[in-house]
């Protein structure tokens, strides 16, 4: 019997087995964590594999330990995974996808995640995305190992078991701190912001959606703007057209 | 403020812990050894139950060519196991499909039998309205206790289904029970390590049917295989 693909090595994490790093795992389950104590809510989508994202959810809603606290987490439809999102998920949230890298339903899945103030978590296998494309990115190299779901499985129980051994840490899982000081202000003033349109105005002016709330943006400098679209925000004016509204 | 320090007595409530990195080495050494126990349990799993696993692929695959259709159920984690094996089954790229189903897909009929006639029912009603003799079962229950999952084979038995149970600790009911043909026991008692090698393996499972299939002809009979082969025939080599 062929074992070898599935167990390429002693461990199933780190750079010898394919996988990701221990290191990585921790630093997410700790965000993680973070994001819950602040009242954060964990979306859960897998648009091919539909299982992996019930079973993320089911593992923190309803903990296989007794005595462990429930936690909010929320399977959602892949096929659409924004449509359902959109009215739902608040800045704090996170957000799991579970999927390949060229998977069409997740495309642009950080920077739309980013104009709604969500954290996100990319696992997957075969080619990885492109650096930076989730916050955290835990990947499987072997393409195969996608048909064999017991690699996800491990990355999202340890997760699971990770953060909950952060929550016992309460005096750590301050909410991130928004740093505001002076001219380098990200919310203020000086940096491109995403952001989502919500809707157009008469004036040449639209609303739009951050993680800080809904703001009027002038939109002069762009040639048509229409809802759902992603624009790039900077001292109250859309600079740029980021992504289409198709989603 | 107080003036005796007992912080110490409530680790758990210590707001005045600052030294996040020492937490995040620690997670990451848990992390590291429980992904060396998932590979230890995997590969003690298989060598044990290697053998058994190919006969049952084997028997599995001699229903496959007669028009079998795979039925699979859990509760929970192990309900995702059961959709994810169906899958497997069914439409894995690259592979000839094969009739298979997760008796957990539909919602309507989940909660119209856990409220009409009780949850313990769930999946044993289904089977008595779907399964042919010829068919096979495979039920995940990481205690092995699972009453709707026990009373399912019990059920399938009763029709003449082959009957292959997937269970952790000591195996529970489904071990000792004459209604399950082949339970193979993941020996662990963390419900995590038992499903990932649970997952490990559903999958060498399906990859020995699929061995089994392509070493052997087709019988003559009708039915799901006939169909089977006429698709395999346009699969490409590395299917096979």
């Amino acid at each position: 019997m062929r074992t070898d693909r599935l167990l390429t090595s002693d461990s199933q994490l780190g750079h010898d087995s394919g996988g990701p790093e221990a290191a990585d795992l921790a630093a997410c389950s700790f965000a993680m964590a973070r994001r819950f104590t602040s009242g954060g809510t964990l979306w859960c989508a897998a648009p091919t594999w539909p299982w992996h994202a019930q079973h993320v959810a089911v593992e923190f809603v309803h903990p296989v330990i007794v005595g462990t606290p429930a936690l909010p987490a929320v399977m959602v439809p892949g096929d659409h995974l924004w449509e359902s999102l959109r009215p739902i998920a608040l800045a704090g949230d996170i957000l799991l996808v579970v999927s390949r890298s060229d998977d069409p339903a997740v495309v642009g899945l950080r920077q739309r995640a980013q104009a709604w103030g969500l954290m996100t978590i990319w696992i997957g296998a075969g080619p990885r995305p492109e650096p930076g494309s989730a916050d955290y990115v835990l990947w499987v190299d072997d393409e195969v190992l996608s048909a064999y779901g017991g690699r996800f499985v491990l990355l999202y129980h340890l997760l699971w078991e990770l953060t909950h051994v952060c929550l016992e840490h309460p005096g750590l899982l301050t909410p991130e701190q928004e740093l505001c000081e002076g001219e380098t202000c990200i919310t203020c003033s000086d940096e491109g912001r995403l952001a989502e349109v919500v809707a157009v105005q008469a004036d040449r002016r639209a609303q739009v959606r951050t993680p800080a709330g809904i703001e009027t943006v002038d939109t002069t400098l762009l040639e048509t703007v229409r809802r759902n679209d992603l624009v790039l925000v900077h001292a109250g004016t859309a600079v740029t057209l980021v992504q289409g509204s198709t989603r | 403020m107080s003036p005796e320090n007992t912080d110490f007595l409530y680790p758990f409530i210590d707001s005045a812990e600052h030294d996040a990195d020492s937490l995040l080495t620690d997670l990451a050494e848990s992390a590291s050894a429980k992904a060396t126990e998932n590979s230890r349990l995997c590969r003690s799993c298989l060598e044990t139950l290697g053998n058994d696993l190919e006969q049952v692929a084997g028997m599995i695959a001699d229903r496959f060519r007669v028009g079998a259709c795979l039925y699979t159920f859990g509760n929970g984690g192990s309900a995702t196991d059961a959709a994810s094996t169906a899958a497997l089954f069914s439409r894995s790229p690259g592979h000839t499909g094969l009739a298979a189903r997760c008796l957990v897909a539909d919602q309507a009929v989940l909660t119209a039998i856990g409220n009409d006639v009780g949850y313990e029912l769930t999946f044993s009603r289904q089977l008595i309205a779907f399964a042919q003799p010829r068919d096979i079962a495979i039920g995940y229950s990481t205690s092995g206790n699972s009453a709707n999952v026990v009373l399912a084979f019990e059920e399938a038995k009763r029709r003449g289904l082959l009957t292959v149970g997937l269970a952790g600790y000591e195996g529970g009911h489904m071990a000792a029970s004459d209604a399950v043909d082949h339970c193979f026991v993941v020996p662990s008692h963390s419900v995590h390590r038992i499903q990932e090698a649970q997952a490990a393996l559903s999958y060498l499972l399906w990859e020995s049917v699929h061995t089994k299939l392509a070493s052997s002809r087709a019988p003559a009979s009708a039915g799901r295989w006939q169909m089977v082969v006429g698709q395999a025939s346009t699969e490409p080599e590395e299917a096979r």
